[in-house]
């Protein structure tokens, strides 16, 4: 049943930014706020939760992506947090971007990286990405301070880390 | 009747004893009658006018041999009182020793069959004695062989028990060594890859960060597969 309900939201929203013209904008917004969403604990309990009115849900919401995003993500975003779904928004918003990804025959590679790449570096690595997994990838990227330096990068269950993080994880399992 | 009997033998017997001299005197007396002394005077006379001293016309009696009618008498009183005796005391007399005999002897028989039976007794009371002793000893022995039995069980156990509590011991000591070294070598571990963490972010600005990206993106893509440095895993 969760399942419909988030291929229900994501199909709709899909429609709705490639209706307005901006999907991949919208698409790409999107997956930076589920990342932040998913990252920030405040801010998932105040849009998770019930008891806080929905008018003051999507007050946030506004107040957040209004001058942050395209008025098309804002109002997409408000609509699920409004709707009392904003615990499925992250996996909505990644059947979401799946969905564009396979309209291009492409793969979604999550790459975290702790500092933002170029157009350049984002082209290439999808191109590296896709040799390594044989797949056509589309990259989508999130800046993560806490991994340091480096990159990780998750298509479908593969991960290929490269993070300095993972590095001294490492380093410690292999002292202890 | 037989203590009658020999009191009337006994009554009898003196009665003739003491009428026997009576007899004897009365026999002299009556049979006399005063001329014996007369005569013995007269004759003293006619000695004494024939020139003879005073001395001869008198003769004392023989103050051991008695008058030969005293001595018939006395022989005949005694055969008297010897058969009287005979008839009668003697039966009595020798009834009663016999039967004081027999009554000795029956005593004698009984107080050596009451010997018999203590002899008896003593000597049950000796086995008995001696039995006790026996089964005393052996309850002591076997007392004193559960005792020392008993004793090196416990000996025996108490040593297994030190024995094992030591080894415990110096488990728990080994354990817990290693769980301190383990402890001690997980924060020295922390503390090195904290201070190596503290090193990196400031050592890592964005030149060596675009570095590593670069690296990354030449790895994973120059030779389709897992990277130098890099880790790869399935799974969400």
């Amino acid at each position: 049943m969760d399942e419909q309900r988030v291929d229900g939201y994501a199909t709709a929203m899909f429609e709705v930014a490639r209706v307005e013209g901006s999907l991949d904008e919208v698409e790409d917004e999107l997956f930076r706020f589920a990342r932040t969403l998913e990252g920030n604990d405040q801010l998932r309990s105040v849009l998770t939760d019930d008891a806080v009115p929905a008018e003051r849900r999507r007050g946030v919401v506004g107040d957040l992506l209004g001058d942050r995003a395209s008025p098309v993500t804002a109002n997409l975003v408000s609509l699920v947090v409004g709707a009392g779904r904003a615990r499925e928004l992250p996996a909505i918003i990644d059947r979401l971007v799946q969905r564009a990804a396979a309209e291009h025959d492409k793969v979604v590679a999550e790459v975290r990286s702790a500092v933002a790449l170029d157009d350049d570096q984002r082209k290439r690595l999808a191109e590296a990405l896709g040799r390594a997994t044989g797949k056509s990838v589309e990259v989508k990227v999130v800046v993560d301070p806490s991994v340091l330096g480096g990159l990780v990068a998750r298509v479908g269950d593969t991960v290929i880390d490269g993070t300095v993080r993972t590095r001294l994880d490492q380093l410690r399992e292999t002292i202890r | 009747m037989r203590t009658r009997r020999l009191a009337a033998s006994l009554a009898l017997a003196l009665a003739v004893l003491l009428g026997s001299p009576a007899a004897a005197y009365a026999a002299e007396g009556g049979g006399e009658g005063g001329g014996p002394v007369d005569h013995a005077a007269e004759e003293c006379i006619k000695l004494l006018e024939a020139g003879s001293k005073i001395d001869e016309c008198q003769e004392a009696p023989n103050p051991i041999l008695p008058e030969a009618n005293e001595l018939l008498w006395g022989a005949i009183s005694f055969v008297a009182l010897l058969l009287l005796l005979w008839k009668f005391a003697f039966p009595p007399l020798n009834k009663a020793l016999s039967d004081r005999s027999e009554k000795i002897r029956s005593s004698l028989d009984e107080a050596a069959t009451v010997r018999e039976e203590a002899q008896t007794i003593l000597a049950d009371y000796q086995r008995q004695l001696a039995d006790a002793k026996g089964e005393a000893g052996r309850i002591i022995e076997e007392a004193r062989s559960t005792a020392d039995s008993l004793k090196r069980d416990l000996t025996a156990r108490a040593e297994a028990e030190a024995a094992e509590q030591r080894e415990r011991n110096a488990q728990q000591i080994a354990a817990e060594r290693d769980r301190v070294m383990a402890e001690l070598q997980s924060q020295v571990a922390g503390m090195a890859i904290e201070l190596a963490e503290k090193v990196v972010e400031g050592s890592l600005d964005r030149e060596a960060n675009l570095r590593l990206i670069e690296n990354y993106i030449n790895s994973v893509g120059g030779n389709g597969s897992t990277p130098s440095g890099t880790g790869t895993r399935s799974g969400s």
